[in-house]
């Protein structure tokens, strides 16, 4: 692959190390997961209850 | 590896083989894809052109295609290029290494076989027993032959990596595993535990049953024995794309993995956790106690942790590429990667469907919630998230990467590859919030005809009708998506007189192996207590089971399909509540 224009990731702008990195990016996303995990859960809890009477209780 | 050289260059020999492998998973993936087609446009009534009674033939070769000789086919392939390219060294005996792809293929061909004549009656043979064979549906023999050939085969494929393991051990004495290659190991180690129990499930009771050695067997134990397998088998569909997302992704995206150690402890966690939770598929079965199946609820929410371990290490190496790429600001880095890059973004795809699979799997997982889903289309929604796209996409946009370093071509029809994937996931998206949906009403999965006369689903928003299109056109999305896809394959392998634009080299972690404790390389102490776990969890269910109805059951013979059958034994039961309600 001597000859070739290479795709170098020709976008790369800077070199960032390890202890230069903070994933803050990463924090929001997961936090915004997160939120929509809760939504989901809670649309869950409406499809599986709402409209639903508790069970009765039957007395003898 | 040569810098500069492609892995084709480096090991021509393990290149043909690889590809070899390939061919077989694309071949498959060719073949299953079309079947799901005819499912999604029968099951939906929009064209049916088959009888239903066909249909679980269709079924079954859908799911055996894909799930066991799609995925797996792939995962020996990425397996060996991932063990030659990290330890930088062939196999130590290259004709073993043909010879478990030989057993692989000649195991595949026979199961094959067994289903496709399903659909002739000239041929006195069939396999209508879904992916999931549960006794008393009953094959022909020589299907589950070709399963036990075909398994013996991977058996032999991990041995061969443990082998190229230990001489590389050898020559560097000392040194932490590789991470890919340590990937591979944990991989195996699992799948060794694991798939013992189809082994037994097939070779003593299922086998002899259909050859008529044995003139009964105990339907609750085969289907424990085989989900004792059957939820580390989609570990060993999903792992391979972990493999791909922890090594391949972040040089991909222009950074680095974020974490050596993590993605160690990821595998390992899947080594100890994957195989003691089956019975959280039998929440329904009568015959096991409540509390094992409590014990395997909570071993799988267990199982959450490593999953989101990786959203977080993969998302972090990511970003990682972003910001050297200029990225900034808490969400706009997300800008900054290479979405016009098809292998980046199918990847990127997968991850992402996959992370919403998640909680439906969480829902699945749940022994109260699971009562609301179970066996309904919710189920084959899910399944779709996680194995037909989570690792399926990803398989697809890697092999946009690999299959170049495979052949030195280069990859034929890069923006046509971007629409592929994307396509995929467009596909994916409709035909999955159909399932769900349709699931949540309560349709049911691996039916025909789920519509019935007499009886209207409720479906809160939108109409029966309107889920049926969304699952219809999702599903022919997908078709024409894979066949996209293998038509760049096919071309891209007689792109010959070409290079890649990217070079085989892949860059080393931010925080490496030397970031971590020797332990995590200890793989006796990590099979050691998946042995112990796998103990706790299954012996007492298991003797249990065998005790209430014996090893070979209480003469349960097998159920040829048939749908007169069926219907009588429906129309019975119903004159029965008939006469109770009267």
């Amino acid at each position: 692959m001597s000859n070739v224009a290479r795709q170098d990731d020709p976008a790369s702008v800077e070199r960032i190390e390890h202890d230069e990195f903070d994933p803050v990016g990463t924090l929001a996303l997961i936090a915004f997961y997160f939120a929509v995990l809760v939504l989901l859960w809670l649309f869950t809890y409406f499809v599986e209850f709402l409209g639903n009477v508790p069970t009765p209780v039957v007395v003898a | 590896m040569a810098n500069g050289d492609t892995f084709a260059d480096a090991y021509p020999t393990q290149a043909r083989h690889i590809r070899a492998a390939f061919w077989a998973s694309f071949l498959s993936l060719g073949v299953g894809a079309f079947f799901g087609l005819i499912q999604a446009l029968h099951r939906t009534d929009i064209l049916r052109v088959i009888e239903s009674q066909t249909y679980y033939t269709v079924l079954t070769a859908h799911g055996v295609f894909l799930v066991i000789s799609f995925t797996i086919f792939f995962l020996v392939g990425v397996f060996q290029w991932a063990v030659t390219d990290s330890l930088e060294r062939p196999p130590v005996d290259m004709r073993f290494t043909w010879g478990w792809y030989g057993l692989m293929s000649l195991g595949a061909s026979l199961t094959a076989f067994a289903i496709l004549a399903g659909f002739t009656d000239s041929i006195d043979v069939s396999a209508d027993v879904l992916f999931t064979f549960y006794a008393p549906l009953q094959a022909h023999p020589l299907f589950y032959v070709g399963l036990v050939v075909f398994v013996v085969g991977t058996w032999l494929a991990g041995a061969d990596w443990f082998r190229s393991w230990l001489a590389w051990k050898g020559d560097n004495p000392g040194e932490r595993i590789p991470l890919p290659t340590f990937m591979v190991l944990t991989t195996m180690i699992m799948w060794y535990i694991s798939s013992i129990g189809v082994a037994v499930a097939i070779l003593a009771f299922i086998l002899p049953w259909s050859l008529e050695l044995t003139g009964s067997l105990n339907p609750t134990l085969t289907r424990t024995l085989f989900w004792y397998f059957g939820h580390p088998v989609v570990y060993f569909w999903l792992l391979p794309a972990y493999l791909l997302w922890y090594i391949l992704l972040p040089k991909l995206a222009g950074g680095r993995l974020f974490s050596d150690p993590l993605a160690r402890v990821v595998f390992i966690l899947f080594v100890l956790l994957s195989t003691p939770v089956g019975i959280h598929h039998q929440y329904l079965d009568p015959g096991i106690s409540e509390g094992f199946k409590f014990i395997a609820m909570t071993n799988t929410m267990f199982l959450l942790l490593p999953s989101l371990l990786t959203a977080f290490t993969i998302i972090a190496s990511m970003e990682h590429g972003a910001r050297q790429r200029g990225g900034e600001g808490y969400f706009n880095w997300l800008t900054a990667l290479p979405w016009r890059d098809p292998a980046f973004t199918g990847m990127a795809l997968a991850g992402m469907i996959f992370a919403f699979g998640g909680f439906t799997g969480i829902v699945n997982a749940g022994m109260n919630i699971n009562y609301l889903v179970h066996n309904t289309l919710w189920v084959p929604g899910h399944i779709h998230t996680q194995v037909g796209t989570a690792a399926a996409l990803t398989f697809m946009a890697g092999a946009y990467w690999l299959v170049p370093q495979l052949t030195g071509n280069r990859l034929v029809g890069r923006s046509v590859a971007l629409v592929q994937v994307v396509l995929w996931f467009v596909g994916i998206v409709f035909m999955t919030n159909s399932m769900y949906r349709g699931g949540l009403v309560g349709m049911p999965r691996r039916t025909a005809e789920p519509q019935y006369e007499g009886f209207e689903y409720e479906v809160a928003a939108g109409s029966v009708g309107e889920l049926n299109a969304q699952l219809a056109v999702g599903g022919t999305l997908l078709f024409v998506s894979a066949m996209l896809f293998l038509a760049l394959m096919v071309l891209t392998a007689f792109n010959g007189g070409t290079e890649p634009i990217d070079d085989g080299s892949i860059p080393p972690a931010l925080s490496g192996p030397e970031d971590s404790p020797a332990v995590l390389d200890n793989l006796k102490l990590w099979v050691a207590i998946a042995a112990v776990l796998v103990v706790i969890a299954y012996s007492f269910p298991l003797a249990s089971i065998v005790s209430r109805g014996g090893l070979f059951g209480p003469d349960i013979g097998p159920i040829p399909v048939a749908i007169d059958a069926a219907s009588t034994v429906a129309r019975t039961a119903l004159e029965a509540v008939a006469a109770v309600v009267r």
